[in-house]
């Protein structure tokens, strides 16, 4: 395993606020409260690809331990978040968020 | 040269199937699309000596998290929506706010600054980098704190998704 790299750290922090927007155009625009989830994972993912190419950069695995941080968070938040949506969708029949904007159940 | 054809590749698997999760109508599709997402980018992991990682994501990610998702798609029984964008002004903003925050990543990340901090060559790699082995040890060295505050996390996130699911709040 040598330094020889020929795809520059660059190219994959491109990548990664390429894929970041992509996620943020999905929180945004759409109305399905499951594919606001998706889109949020492709944010966290996309994140991830910018850690671990700055760990490969460095030489140094921290980058590696908070990627896996960050799937123990998105794994604890999409299990809470899709029970969310599960409760809302027994009580309000729909799963489109410009349908629930009332505190009030 | 060969390395680069790769991440071409990878990387315009991942951007597409990303926009294929965005403006897919039918919930399944982008529930499948975003695996397709999921493994492109385990596989630029690997490219970047980062194997472990890889194969957590493909085994985390793409093996339980979607099938959690694809387990709720096809619970709630979602119809594709009729207007698959929030309709108004509302659409016209996300896109505007998504272009100004691309703008802005891409202007840290290209900025002479952007890259301070990072050797511009790669550094030459421990041999046991991105290894299983290597990673469990800094886990269970410098990073125990945070490892069994995360495992708390889980225990709530369990206890919280139980309760949610079974009680009626509404």
């Amino acid at each position: 395993m040598g330094g020889l790299q020929t795809v520059p750290l660059l190219w994959y922090q491109i990548l990664a606020a390429i894929l970041f927007t992509i996620g943020v155009v999905g929180v945004l625009v759409r109305r399905s409260a499951l594919v606001i989830f998706m889109s949020i994972e492709l944010m966290l993912n996309a994140v991830n690809l910018s850690l671990v190419a700055f760990s490969r950069q460095n030489g140094n695995m921290d980058g590696h331990i908070i990627v896996f941080f960050v799937m123990a968070v998105a794994a604890a938040e999409v299990s809470v978040g899709l029970a969310i949506l599960v409760s809302i969708f027994r009580s309000r029949e729909t799963a489109n968020v410009d349908d629930v904007h009332l505190l009030k159940g | 040269m060969l390395e680069a054809l790769l991440f071409a590749m990878l990387s315009g698997v991942a951007v597409g199937c990303a926009l294929g999760v965005v403006f897919h109508r039918n919930p399944v599709h982008c529930a499948l699309l975003l695996v397709g997402v999921l493994l492109s980018l385990s596989g630029i992991f690997i490219m970047l000596h980062a194997q472990f990682v890889a194969a957590l994501q493909v085994i985390i990610y793409a093996g339980a998290i979607m099938v959690l998702f694809l387990f709720v798609v096809m619970l709630l029984n979602v119809k594709g929506e009729t207007p698959l964008l929030t309709p108004g002004a509302a659409k016209g903003f996300g896109f505007f706010f998504a272009l100004i925050i691309f703008v802005e990543i891409l202007w840290t990340v290209l900025s002479p600054g952007g890259q301070e901090g990072a050797p511009s060559e790669a550094m030459p790699l421990p041999r046991d980098f991105g290894s299983p082995a290597a990673l469990g040890r800094l886990l269970y060295t410098t990073w125990l704190y945070p490892f069994e505050i995360t495992s708390i996390l889980l225990l709530v996130a369990v206890v919280g998704a139980v309760v949610l699911a079974k009680r009626k709040f509404f």
